[in-house]
C-alpha cells in the first residue's frame, strides 16, 4: 500500500502548516474562495500517487522547460514527484527501447487510470511520417496511449491547438490531441508556453476531487482561463481613462500606460498571466512593457500581426459599471473578483465543504 | 558631484493620494460584516487580497487604516509567513511568502485564532510520542 500524500512529504520534512501555506496560495490561484485552501489541503493530504506517462510530439520542449523551472524547490516541484512520471523522454534515465518498454509497463499496470499528458501537435501529413519516436507516428502512440487514459492533459499551445506547426500553411498537416481523440475527457493548458501552477492546480484539482476542474468551451480550466488578460491587467485603469502609449518609447510607455494600440492581445486572450505573472512571480509581459501575444489562444501565430491593434476595443468601463451598480457598501471583493460568475460568491460566506468545490 | 548634476528626473513622483484607486475603503465594510458574523456565530472568513485589483498604495492605505495590534506570528514554513493581529482584535493580517521572500499571497482572516496557527491533531501526536521516547530514554 502507498503513503499518502502528507506521509509523503512529511518524510521530507513538510509539515502540515507548509501543506496548509501552499495550499491556501494555490487555492487562491485558482480564484476558490479562501476557506478552499483547508479542504483542498484536508482532502489531498490523503491521496495517493497516480500514475503519468507525458508524450512528447512536435514541441520545442519549452513546455517541459516552464514546469520544470517553475520556481527552484518549491512545493510545486515536490507535488510534481508526487505523481509517479512514468514516461517523459526528456526527463527519464532510460533509452531507446528500455524507455518504450516502461511505457508499455505503466500503461499495462495502470490500465485505465494513469494520466496522459502531451505535449506538442500531431502531424497527420505523410500518414504521420513527420514526426516518429523509435518508427512509429505520433498518431498511432497518441491512439494507443489514449486507450488506457482516465483523462489528457494537453499541455501548451500546440497540443491544446496545433500552436506554431499549425500555423499557415501548416506544412506537417499538424492538428491538436482534441482533434484526434474524440472519447476522453480532455484539458487543455494552453500557453507558449504554460504557466506552470496551472498543472499544479489541474493535478492537485484531479488529487483532491478525482476528477478534472471545469472547463471553458476551449477545453480550458475555468478557474486559470476564466477572465482575460486585460479583465485583470494592473493597467487596465489607464485604459479606462484613455490612456495609450502610442509607441514603445513615448512618456505614455515611460508612465505605463495601456498597451492597447502597440497590439496588446490582452481583452482577447484568456489567461492568468496578470496575476499569477512569471519567474516565480517576478513579472509578465505587459509589467515589462510588452503587448501581450495571445499566445494562449487558438492559431495566436496568424492573428494578424503582434503589433497591429485590435479593431474592436473591448468592452470600456465594464468592471467599473459592474462596481459602481452593486454600490460601495457591497464589497468590491465580490463584484471584482468575478467569483460570481465561478458561483462561488454564494458559498464565501458560508464554510466551503468539498461537495460545494466539486462542480 | 551632487546627484543632481545627474540627468535624470523623477516621473511619478510620490504623493499622498497616488496610485489610491479607490477599491479599499469597502473592504472595511465586508471586514465589519465578517467580525460581527465571527461574534454572533463563531463564522471565521477570509478576504483574498491577491484577487483584488489593490494597488501598492491601496494596500498600505489599508494596512495603515487597520493598524497594528498585540500579536504577530511568524510561521517558518518554505518561507516566512507573518500573522499579525491588525488594532481590530480579530482581524488578522496574513502574508505568505516564498523563501526568496516574495509575498506569494495575502489575505485579511476574520478568527479569534487563524487556523494556520493552531497544531494539527497529527502532528500533535508525533510531538508527544517524540516527548515519551524522551521520557523512557531517561
Amino acid at each position: 500500500m502507498q503513503d499518502s500524500l502528507i506521509d509523503t512529504l512529511a518524510r521530507q520534512g513538510i509539515t502540515r502548516r507548509t501543506f496548509l501555506k501552499y495550499c491556501a496560495t494555490l487555492a487562491s490561484m485558482m480564484a476558490l474562495p479562501p476557506v478552499a485552501g483547508r479542504a483542498m489541503a484536508e482532502a489531498m493530504a490523503a491521496t495517493r500517487r497516480p500514475s503519468v506517462i507525458w508524450l512528447p510530439f512536435q514541441e520545442c520542449t519549452g513546455c517541459t522547460e516552464s514546469i520544470t523551472r517553475s520556481h527552484s524547490p518549491t512545493l510545486e516541484g515536490m507535488i510534481f514527484d508526487m505523481i509517479s512520471l512514468d514516461y517523459q523522454e526528456t526527463l527519464m534515465a532510460a533509452a531507446g527501447h528500455q524507455a518504450e518498454e516502461a511505457r508499455h509497463a505503466a500503461m499495462k499496470d495502470n490500465a485505465g487510470k494513469y494520466l496522459l499528458v502531451v505535449d506538442g501537435s500531431i502531424p497527420l501529413e505523410l500518414d504521420g511520417a513527420y514526426s516518429c519516436i523509435g518508427g512509429r507516428s505520433n498518431v498511432d502512440i497518441l491512439k494507443e496511449a489514449a486507450k488506457g487514459a482516465a483523462a489528457i492533459i494537453a499541455m501548451g499551445s500546440c497540443a491544446s491547438y496545433g500552436g506554431i506547426p499549425k500555423a499557415n500553411p501548416n506544412p506537417t498537416g499538424a492538428v491538436s490531441v482534441s482533434d484526434i481523440i474524440k472519447d476522453k475527457p480532455i484539458v487543455n493548458i494552453p500557453g507558449c508556453p504554460p504557466i506552470p501552477v496551472v498543472m499544479t492546480g489541474v493535478l492537485a484539482h484531479y488529487l483532491t476531487f478525482g476528477s478534472l476542474p471545469e472547463l471553458d468551451e476551449k477545453g480550458r480550466p475555468k478557474a486559470f482561463f476564466g477572465e482575460t488578460i486585460h479583465d485583470r491587467c494592473y493597467r487596465r485603469p489607464f485604459y479606462d481613462q484613455g490612456k495609450f502609449a502610442k509607441t514603445f518609447d513615448d512618456e505614455g510607455a515611460r508612465q505605463g500606460w495601456c498597451l492597447f494600440e502597440l497590439g496588446c492581445k490582452g481583452p482577447v486572450t484568456y489567461n492568468a498571466c496578470a496575476t499569477v505573472k512569471w519567474n516565480g512571480g517576478t513579472s509578465w509581459p505587459v509589467e515589462s512593457g510588452h503587448g501581450c501575444l495571445g499566445c494562449s489562444e487558438p492559431d495566436f501565430w496568424d492573428a494578424g500581426g503582434f503589433y497591429k491593434a485590435l479593431s474592436v476595443p473591448a468592452d470600456p468601463l465594464k468592471i467599473g459599471a459592474a462596481a459602481a451598480l452593486v454600490g460601495a457598501g457591497a464589497g468590491v471583493a465580490v463584484s471584482f473578483a468575478n467569483r460570481a460568475k465561478k458561483g462561488a460568491a454564494k458559498s464565501a460566506h458560508e464554510t466551503t465543504t468539498l461537495a460545494d468545490l466539486e462542480k | 558631484m551632487s546627484l543632481d548634476a545627474i540627468p535624470i528626473h523623477v516621473i511619478n513622483p510620490a504623493s499622498e493620494t497616488s496610485g489610491l484607486t479607490g477599491n479599499a475603503p469597502p473592504l472595511l465594510r465586508e471586514l465589519s460584516e465578517g467580525v460581527k458574523r465571527l461574534l454572533a456565530s463563531g463564522q471565521t472568513s477570509a478576504i483574498d487580497l491577491s484577487a483584488l485589483p489593490l494597488t501598492p498604495a491601496d494596500l498600505g492605505w489599508l494596512q495603515d487604516k487597520l493598524g497594528a495590534g498585540e500579536i504577530s506570528v511568524t510561521l517558518q514554513a518554505n518561507g516566512e509567513s507573518t500573522l499579525n493581529e491588525t488594532a481590530c482584535p480579530g482581524i488578522w493580517w496574513v502574508t505568505h511568502r516564498n523563501e526568496q521572500g516574495a509575498v506569494i499571497s495575502q489575505f485579511i482572516e476574520v478568527a479569534f485564532v487563524p487556523e494556520l496557527v493552531k497544531a494539527h491533531p497529527e502532528e500533535v501526536q508525533t510531538g508527544w510520542e517524540y516527548l515519551e521516547s524522551l521520557i523512557s530514554g531517561l
